[in-house]
């Protein structure tokens, strides 16, 4: 016992003089940040973007999980000299230019037609829909024992020739197409 | 028996099903205005200082359930996650949780254990509270578990929340010494076809097929059916016990998002088994249950959760006694966040259970009135007030409960944790919890018919416990610790009274002990590397019983503690190369004194073979180092069984 509280103080000595950012936050909230933080990890086709000022787009298409929270991440923020916007789009048609795109488990759960028509555009699809990955979607979230894991499908982002910094695909698990 | 318990499925399914159709307009039009803004103690702006590994270390929460990283809860909990099961080779829920070193696990035979935290083990443990997705799974015959008929497929199992010390203020009476809460896989998460299978020398077979579908945009559901069947377990001189057994179940789950802000789950088992005896005929066991929720996030600051679940089961030990028990349980919870610093959590319960007992020609106990039906209500409230937001916080509540033994009880519990950096909490806590009579304290007669030697004391009253907990824990990149240590004061402790002095039988049950225990549970998980992992666990325990003044129990708490002073644990997996996995897991036990178990140390061992993401091969190792064991029972029982090294394969795939 008298071993057990020195170690206890000295642990908590050591815990004392150590500091970092932990806590607790919603999924979509976490979800969002890392939406927000993709576009750092991500480097598009020059002739996708228009001008260096052009606003850099994430946009979500069907029903919207983040409610305002992804509007408030971006808010104020630059990549470069590019404003973050936030779009919302109810149909595949709507979308005109966007770099990241969030597409709703309610539409992604059929991804092959959504996917199909996106294809080979320089734009980030993102999804937590089941098998999002294997199916031809870029970037799938994938909840695990209340974690956020992400699935990358380098080969669909090379076909639109985005290219995903190492330092996010090393974090990741990379899944290959299943050829659906 | 069989076609009784389908409809009685059906007909609670088909309630269900009804009851969720009619409140779904009610919540899916509000849900969209609201959002999905639980309370979120993290601003975006400090999760973006995050680095991406920072952010997928984050425990986060979808809808209503209070997350909290595990490195702050105010407790001595320890977490079995679905890769520590799978590393270990485990083959049953009851092997799983000796991964836990805050729990005393012993195997007593081929279906029976015995599983206690903090003193108290035995047969009829009964100051452990398990629940399985919501589901108490405590018999009220003993207040303890039938853990031959816990047989949770271990591949859907997300994880098993193990703790130790009292957990009466939330969860309610028998939480005295501990509550274990098996939490399965959303069906999101066991999508497509697993075929798996296997067999060896203890182990002699073992299947499951599991499949997992949307049923439309927001509907995941899955099926399973299994089996398996399970070898004998030895006599000390190493003849076979005849006490092999196989179960067959089968059971579903289906998750509705049914909007950002509401969830609800549908789920249900039914098995059948039957276990061999030496002698009386074969044991059956057969049952099955359906448990409903729902949660809505109602607001930012407030969620709710409903939950109610149908459970039946049938027992028949030839020679000993049957039973068929029927459990009715609804509960609400409701939490909210009020002003700054208040995280208010209540709820209300009722559970209502109709056991009726069978006294046959040849039983040699009876539970009198063989039949009765019997009702709890139970009311909690918990405050978690915030002194200095996230770094001093102070948690008070108390449950409230009736119970036709006793009346009203009530097990109010007072916390404190204070982080005084990010990665470690220290914590303290007070409450009282108790143990509630069950059927056996009151109700049990030996022999079967009169005169009786023993009987159930009509007076029999709750045990009680008084505890005092101080723990640690840190948590800091790939380095985890925690230390909990505990006094424990108990009062009204079970004991078996002369009725005549000196005349030693009849018998009659009374609380005629009272005792102590103290001790500390200390855990240290560390990551090597990225590929190698190791835990280790050892937990020091002594427990003190002794007779009241007048009371003739001079047991000293024999009848109701059988526990090791010391046990060690330590789990060691490690990533090769060529999608190969090695694991192993060594325990040493010291000697249970009163029963002279002598100590023991033994080891499981896995290999794993990973050739593609949809195949799994495994070779598993259980208790490598002898012949065989004893873990559990007095040296003279004529129970008393040892337990034997075993080999088994399996391949598990998915597609």
């Amino acid at each position: 016992m008298a071993l057990l509280r020195v170690t206890t103080a000295l642990l908590l000595v050591c815990a004392a003089r150590l500091g970092a950012q932990t806590g607790k936050a919603s999924e979509a909230q976490v979800k969002a940040v890392f939406l927000f933080n993709f576009a750092q990890f991500v480097d598009w086709p020059a002739d996708a973007v228009p001008d260096s000022q052009a606003p850099l787009v994430i946009g979500i298409l069907g029903g919207d999980p983040f409610g305002d929270l992804l509007d408030a991440t971006v808010r104020g923020e630059h990549r470069g000299a590019r404003p973050f916007v936030v779009h919302r789009y109810q149909r595949l048609e709507d979308i005109t230019r966007c770099d990241i795109l969030f597409i709703s488990r309610s539409v992604a759960d059929q991804p092959d037609e959504v996917l199909t028509r996106l294809k080979n555009r320089p734009i980030l699809t993102v999804s937590d829909a089941d098998q999002f990955a294997e199916r031809g979607g870029m970037i799938r979230f994938v909840t695990d024992r209340s974690r956020i894991r992400l699935q990358i499908n380098q080969e669909a982002a090379e076909a639109a020739h985005l290219t995903i910094s190492s330092k996010l695909l090393r974090v990741a698990e990379v899944v290959t197409p299943t050829g659906r | 028996m069989a076609g009784m318990r389908t409809v009685a499925a059906a007909t609670w399914m088909v309630f269900t099903l009804g009851l969720m159709c009619l409140v779904r307009p009610g919540f899916a039009q509000q849900a969209d205005s609201t959002g999905q803004r639980p309370d979120t103690s993290l601003s975006a702006e400090a999760l973006k200082k995050l680095s991406i590994e920072q952010l997928m270390n984050l425990q986060v929460t979808s809808v209503s359930k209070r997350p909290e990283r595990l490195s702050q809860t105010a407790s001595a909990i320890q977490v079995i996650t679905q890769e520590d099961i799978r590393r270990s080779g485990a083959s049953s829920l009851a092997e799983a949780l000796r991964l836990a070193a805050n729990l005393q696990v012993a195997q007593i035979d081929s279906r029976q254990w015995a599983i206690s935290a903090r003193g108290f083990n035995g047969t009829t443990a009964n100051k452990l509270l398990v629940l399985i997705d919501g589901r108490t799974v405590y018999t009220p015959l003993f207040s303890g578990v039938f853990w031959d008929v816990q047989e949770v497929p271990l591949q859907d199992i997300d994880r098993i929340e193990v703790i130790s010390g009292p957990g009466a203020t939330l969860w309610g009476a028998n939480a005295v010494n501990g509550v274990i809460n098996v939490i399965t896989k959303d069906a999101k998460d066991t999508q497509g076809l697993l075929l798996s299978g296997g067999g060896g020398t203890e182990q002699h077979g073992f299947g499951t097929v599991r499949y997992g579908a949307p049923l439309g945009s927001n509907v995941r559901a899955r099926i399973y059916g299994r089996g398996f069947d399970r070898d004998a377990t030895a006599l000390p001189g190493g003849q076979d016990a005849a006490d092999d057994w196989h179960l067959e179940q089968g059971g579903f789950r289906m998750d509705w998002d049914a909007s950002s802000a509401s969830r609800v789950t549908l789920q249900g088992d039914l098995y059948d088994g039957r276990i061999a005896q030496d002698s009386g005929g074969d044991i059956g066991v057969s049952g099955g249950h359906v448990v409903a929720k729902w949660s809505r996030t109602l607001s930012e600051r407030s969620s709710l959760a409903a939950h109610l679940y149908y459970d039946r089961t049938h027992r028949d030990i030839p020679g000993v006694f049957g039973e068929d028990l029927d459990t009715y349980d609804v509960d609400l919870q409701h939490s909210a966040r009020l002003g700054a610093r208040h995280d208010v959590v209540w709820g209300l319960g009722y559970r209502n259970i109709n056991d009726r007992t069978v006294i046959g020609a040849d039983s040699t106990v009876a539970f009198l009135p063989t039949q009765v039906a019997r009702e709890w209500f139970t009311g909690f409230v918990q405050d978690e007030i915030a002194l200095v937001p996230n770094r001093v916080h102070v948690t008070v509540g108390t449950k409230v409960e009736h119970n036709d033994y006793t009346g009203f009880e009530i097990q109010p519990s007072g916390r404190v944790s204070w982080r005084p950096g990010s990665s470690g909490t220290l914590w303290m806590a007070v409450s009282r919890a108790l143990r509630t009579p069950s059927r056996i304290d009151r109700e049990l007669f030996a022999p079967a018919k009169p005169p009786y030697f023993l009987a159930g004391g009509p007076d029999f009253h709750s045990e009680e416990e008084l505890a005092y907990e101080l723990g640690y824990r840190y948590q800091r990149g790939t380095l985890g610790l925690s230390v909990a240590t505990f006094y424990s004061r108990y009062h009204g402790l079970r004991s078996v009274e002369q009725v005549n002095p000196p005349a030693p039988v009849p018998l009659v049950i009374a609380n005629g002990q009272a005792g102590e225990s103290y001790g500390a549970e200390v855990t240290a998980e560390y990551w090597l590397t990225n590929r190698w992992r190791v835990h280790a666990g050892y937990t020091e325990l002594r427990v003190h019983v002794w007779p009241n003044p007048g009371s003739t129990d001079m047991s000293r708490g024999s009848g109701e503690s059988q526990v090791p002073d010391r046990q060690f644990l330590l789990q060691s997996w490690v990533d090769l190369p060529a999608h190969l996995g090695l694991a192993a897991w060594f325990r040493a036990i010291d000697d249970i004194n009163n029963q002279l178990v002598p100590a023991y140390a033994e080891l499981n061992a896995t290999l794993t073979w990973r050739p593609t993401s949809h195949l799994d091969l495994s070779l598993v190792g259980q208790n490598l180092l002898h012949g065989q064991h004893r873990e559990f029972g007095a040296s003279s029982s004529p129970t008393r069984r040892d337990i034997q090294r075993g080999v088994y394969g399996a391949v598990a795939w998915h597609f």
